[in-house]
């Protein structure tokens, strides 16, 4: 996505909106060793304690600027490879070797974010400043409850994330696009979209079709944001109701993205076991087959389509969506110069 | 440079299926497809038309509950 250079929103969104939870890798991506991650602008170095403690810090040694994912983590720390400079967890560096006692020891000089684990992934508190307690990391019930079963699908795609956004917010490509998949042959090609306010956010939903083929995306804030939507099974799913995608997006650079959506279905039992087993013997490469015809179209893209559109009805979504995510930037801008003044 | 993205298919199971998961994916699909969504129609089905329950040739709700619950965490 072309991001306008004198559009101030513009360059807000590109990067990611601050003081909102994001998704940033798979659990399994962090160990003991510390790994680098660039995400929302920066880059981050995270890493695990032996009890698996999680902690984040800026890739930047405050001393010359190294990336501290370079070198060692001790613990709640991490010892630069470039000086040994030790930087801990909240960002306070505890040692200079090479000059012990100077006024860097001590002193709050890196940037350090909250971390937490859920539903097999890694999310960070994208805070604007350093902050001591975060808002609380608020899920969809789908992963947090216990009638639910998901497995979480993460893919790196080229391109904007504000394309896949608006992908998920296009629920009539699934008629088109993925019409010959195996869970999108049904519905009608034309519709007509409505908007329903939701507590955390709105429903894009056709209108007198519901459970035929994906028609609705919901958007929501809960201090992270997410998107849902089902798609019916066909008979060969088995019983547990509709196929429910959860999806999230990270800026990972100006056109890379982080991609997550987590499979979710209402199942508990045989049933539960069932579509488990199924989903890892082969649903999951069906579901594959699906997503990457999406990646194909959004990363073929070129990255200022969004400035050569001429939109429709069934964007209304988009449109929708756009808007909202440029006020929240706007928003974001005129509390920063509040600050500032 | 940039590093290579991750685009991973597989992302859910922990090892490739035996012969037989593909078969009892195939048979329970099968019972699916035909609109036996029920714990006895599908036993039934899969006694009629394989693959074995490996635990002793016969499969009853009991040992498919099991065995459908390891394949479910080993897989």
């Amino acid at each position: 996505m072309r991001t306008n250079a004198n559009d101030p929103v513009d360059a807000v969104l590109a990067v990611g909106l601050k003081d909102l939870w994001y998704p940033m890798c798979p659990s399994s991506f962090v160990a003991e060793r510390p790994v680098s991650l660039r995400r929302l602008g920066r880059k981050f170095v995270l890493w695990r304690e032996a009890s698996g403690v999680l902690h984040a810090l800026e890739d930047h040694c405050p001393h010359r600027g190294a990336p501290l994912s370079l070198g060692i983590a001790l613990g709640d720390r991490i010892a630069c490879g470039y000086h040994g400079v030790q930087v801990r967890a909240d960002g306070v560096v505890m040692s200079v070797p090479g000059s012990p006692g100077c006024k860097l020891e001590g002193a709050k000089a890196t940037r350090s974010y909250h971390v937490r684990e859920a539903a097999g992934a890694i999310f960070l508190y994208n805070s604007s400043v350093d902050i001591t307690d975060p808002p609380p990391l608020n899920l969809p019930t789908e992963l947090t409850d216990d009638v639910h079963s998901h497995f979480l699908c993460y893919t790196e795609w080229k391109g904007d994330y504000r394309y896949v956004l608006d992908n998920v917010m296009d629920p009539m490509h699934g008629t088109f696009l993925h019409k010959q998949s195996h869970s999108m042959a049904e519905g009608d090609s034309t519709a007509a979209f409505r908007v329903r306010e939701t507590d955390t956010g709105f429903v894009f939903e056709k209108e007198g079709q519901r459970g035929v083929n994906f028609d609705w995306t919901e958007w929501a804030d809960t201090g992270l944001h997410w998107m849902r939507l089902e798609i019916p099974y066909p008979k060969t799913g088995g019983p547990g109701g509709n196929f429910i995608i959860i999806g999230s997006y990270t800026p990972i650079s100006e056109n890379v993205s982080a991609v997550f959506h987590w499979r979710c279905r209402k199942v508990d039992g045989w049933q539960r076991d069932t579509w488990r087993f199924l989903y890892q013997n082969r649903l999951e490469a069906r579901h594959w087959a699906v997503l990457e015809q999406d990646r194909a179209i959004l990363e073929m893209m070129e990255p200022d389509a969004n400035q050569r559109e001429m939109l429709y009805q069934h964007d209304m979504g988009i449109v929708r969506l756009r808007r909202h995510l440029r006020n929240l930037a706007k928003a974001q801008l005129e509390a920063g110069a509040e600050k500032a003044a | 440079m940039m590093q290579e993205l991750y685009l991973n298919p597989h992302q859910a199971r922990r090892r490739q299926p035996t012969a037989y998961e593909d078969l009892l994916g195939d048979s329970i699909e099968r019972a699916y497809a035909a609109g036996v969504h029920d714990l006895a129609g599908l036993v039934a089905h899969l006694n009629r038309t394989g693959p074995n329950c490996p635990a002793g040739g016969v499969w009853t709700e009991d040992s498919y509950r099991a065995e459908i619950a390891r394949l479910a965490a080993e897989c």
